[in-house]
């Protein structure tokens, strides 16, 4: 009875060992690198990995201070963390390694797990990285991670750092890469070039670095991707409801619906493609009757809620589809 | 004493499993997995492999003493003594003595100092020290594997490894970004058609110098200066540490003081920036560098001014500040062989 149950165990654990990832290199598989030989193999899969890694690696620079992303699809999506996006749809810029300045905008974030997403707005093909999509990581491994460390620094470039993952708990990678300021959002990469992590956090002792893994992104990419606030807190902050602004002014028609008597110069309506005249007839499928009815909603949503206007403009029906701007 | 017996495979199988099995329940337990500290990068069991290199560090590497504390490390550059050492963290030691290998010296020289580099030359009486065997270039690819000294023990060196992580360039004195460059340490009355002093930085040079509150800036290094621009302009390209004349009215006495330059990130205290609350450890002189090269070992600031070794034992820099807990900086190895070169030329004869 119990040697069955032994053996069972035996080869339960041969299965769980037995498929080594293709393109993994062996020295992950040592305990410790033991010869000149296999401390030349993680620098030269390193050196091979590096050009590629580095050209993806991008700068975020937010006005007040900079993190660091990383680009994952050629025509533009970035990986950071939450705390360096810090809300959704807002306009950030992002700087290539050769200093090339591109104008971009957070998409969605896991304000729990600090991961965010980012597209460069402006049309062009992107070098871009692999990701790890079968957390293919064990811990042990070597890792190398890449981040504008302090900022962006043209004749410096990001900064390379190489250790090994040390820790894995509560979903959270740990590695001996040591991070600094400026380098959250940044990637740590495994040895063949794969993203498995972004740049979180740090603690006082250097070999506190803690990555979010990439299972956390894949988990949540279509939220992400629609430029959803997932989770409450604590690296980002929900935008307080009540909060949002439109900017125009309104009266309310006898027969139902509100005319739009003003709007608001570079106002989140004008934007959106609201024009003085237009008889706003649904916010978000909800009729709209009376101008108390409309604050009423919008005290319901928060800055960078998405809103559904259907109106009437010239007689024809039209619908609009914009963000609520922050007042 | 009996051979131990080897036991019975089947149990030693039992064994095995059943010490899997512990560690994958309290793996999923915890919900957590930890590499013992040994194996992690800086662990004893992975720099073992740097063996080789450890053992070159072990005889071209100096530990610089004050009393029983190390205060830095040098490079040995030849076989009678000559020794380089970073200047700011062993200049004001009143004892100083140097080991190299298991040697202690109590007589040491200082020589000669090169502010730009930050470097001193040290002489100990030897007659057969290992000199560091200089590598062809500094522009090795990013990613190489180097080591440096990590903390010794009184006889015996450490290794630390890391790699090259950033491109070889100048480091402007207090860095590049806003904090940039040297300052005299005061503050300026505004809107004042007279440069007024309205108050003097607790650790700027300035105060040193026994400038005040109220004193009439008039001309700095015998130029007259008008507005905030022309003090800038005459500071620009100056080094930390450097001194300029400056002449001030104070009532109705005129006089001329010397003012040693500070790197304005210097002058502040440790509170004043997040990443260096998060580095712990940096060194004092950590900017205004001719030309570095950079890595990721993890050194203190203690630990600098050692050799920097490639893997084939030749040294390709010399390890020169902690910046923070991510950036050091090194002396890449052609500015080291042509600074060791001219100080020696410049010490005194034996």
């Amino acid at each position: 009875m119990i040697k069955i149950h032994l053996t069972c165990l035996f080869l339960a654990f041969l299965s769980a060992a037995a498929p080594a990832a293709e393109g993994r290199l062996y020295v992950n598989d040592l305990k410790a690198p033991e010869n000149r030989k296999d401390v030349e193999a993680i620098q030269s899969a390193l050196q091979k990995a590096l050009p590629q890694a580095r050209a993806a690696t991008v700068c975020i620079d937010l006005g007040e201070g900079s993190g660091t992303g990383v680009i994952v699809s050629a025509d533009g999506l970035v990986l950071t963390a939450a705390h360096v996006a810090q809300g959704v749809k807002k306009k950030v810029t992002v700087i290539l390694e050769d200093g090339t300045r591109l104008k971009a905008e957070t998409l969605g974030l896991v304000s729990d797990k600090d991961a965010a997403m980012i597209r460069i707005t402006e049309k062009g093909t992107y070098p871009f990285v692999a990701m790890d999509r079968e957390n293919s990581t064990v811990l042990g491994d070597w890792v190398f991670a890449l981040g504008h460390s302090g900022g962006f620094d043209k004749t410096r470039g990001s900064v390379v750092r190489l250790g090994r993952l040390v820790r894995i708990a509560d979903g959270t990678f740990q590695s001996d890469c040591i991070l600094i300021g400026g380098d959250s959002g940044g990637p740590l990469f495994d040895l063949s070039g794969k993203l498995v992590g972004i740049h979180s956090r740090v603690g006082q002792q250097l070999q506190m670095n803690m990555h979010v893994p990439m299972s956390v992104f894949l988990e949540n990419w279509d939220g992400l991707n629609k430029a959803e606030f997932i989770g409450d807190g604590p690296y980002a902050k929900k935008p307080e409801k009540g909060k949002g602004f439109l900017g125009f002014a309104s009266e309310a028609r006898p027969e139902g619906g509100l005319r739009v008597t003003k709007v608001g110069k570079k106002s989140p309506a004008e934007t959106g493609g609201v024009k003085e005249g237009d008889v706003l007839l649904k916010l978000n499928g909800t009729k709209l009757e009376t101008r108390d009815q409309l604050k009423d909603l919008l005290k319901e949503m928060a800055a960078g809620d998405e809103l559904k206007l259907e109106l009437e403009r010239d007689g024809k029906p039209q619908t609009l589809t914009f963000n609520l701007g922050e007042r | 004493m009996a051979n131990p017996k080897p036991l019975p495979s089947i149990s030693v199988n039992a064994n095995c499993i059943k010490l899997l099995l512990s560690c994958c329940l309290a793996a999923s337990l915890h919900g957590q997995q930890s590499l013992e500290s040994a194996y992690r990068t800086t662990g004893p069991s992975v720099t073992a492999v740097f063996e080789a290199q450890r053992a070159v560090l072990q005889k071209s590497s100096a530990v610089i003493l004050d009393g029983r504390k190390e205060r830095a490390y040098g490079v040995v550059i030849s076989a009678d003594g000559y020794i380089l050492t970073k200047a700011s963290e062993i200049l004001d030691i009143k004892a100083i003595a140097v080991t190299v290998d298991a040697t202690k010296y109590t007589e040491v020289k200082v020589l000669e100092t090169d502010p730009a580099w930050d470097v001193v030359l040290l002489k100990v009486e030897a007659a057969d020290l290992t000199p560091v065997i200089y590598a062809p270039k500094s522009d090795v690819p990013q990613g190489t594997w180097l080591v440096a000294n990590g903390a010794s023990s009184r006889s015996n060196r450490r290794a630390l490894a890391g790699i090259v992580s950033a491109k070889i360039r100048e480091i402007p004195v207090g860095g590049t970004g806003p904090m940039a460059g040297v300052a005299l340490g005061i503050g300026l009355t505004e809107n004042s058609k007279k440069l007024e002093i309205e108050n003097v930085a607790e650790k700027g040079g300035a105060k040193e110098a026994g400038l005040e509150k109220g004193d009439i800036i008039l001309e700095i290094e015998g130029k007259k200066v008008t507005k905030k621009e022309d003090i800038a302009e005459i500071l620009k390209d100056r080094a930390s540490g450097t001194k300029v004349k400056v002449t001030i009215r104070r009532g109705k006495e005129e006089k001329t003081l010397e003012v040693r330059l500070m790197a304005r990130t210097e002058m502040m205290g440790p509170e004043s920036n997040r990443n260096d609350q998060m580095s712990g450890d940096f060194s004092k002189r950590r900017t205004g560098f001719p030309r570095v090269m950079q890595t990721d070992i993890l050194a203190n600031s203690a630990i600098v001014g050692g050799p920097l070794i490639d893997l084939d034992g030749h040294c390709v820099g010399m390890n020169i500040a902690r910046a923070n807990r991510a950036e050091s900086y090194a002396i890449p190895v052609e500015d080291l062989k042509s600074l060791a070169e001219r100080l020696i030329k410049k010490a005194p004869a034996k």
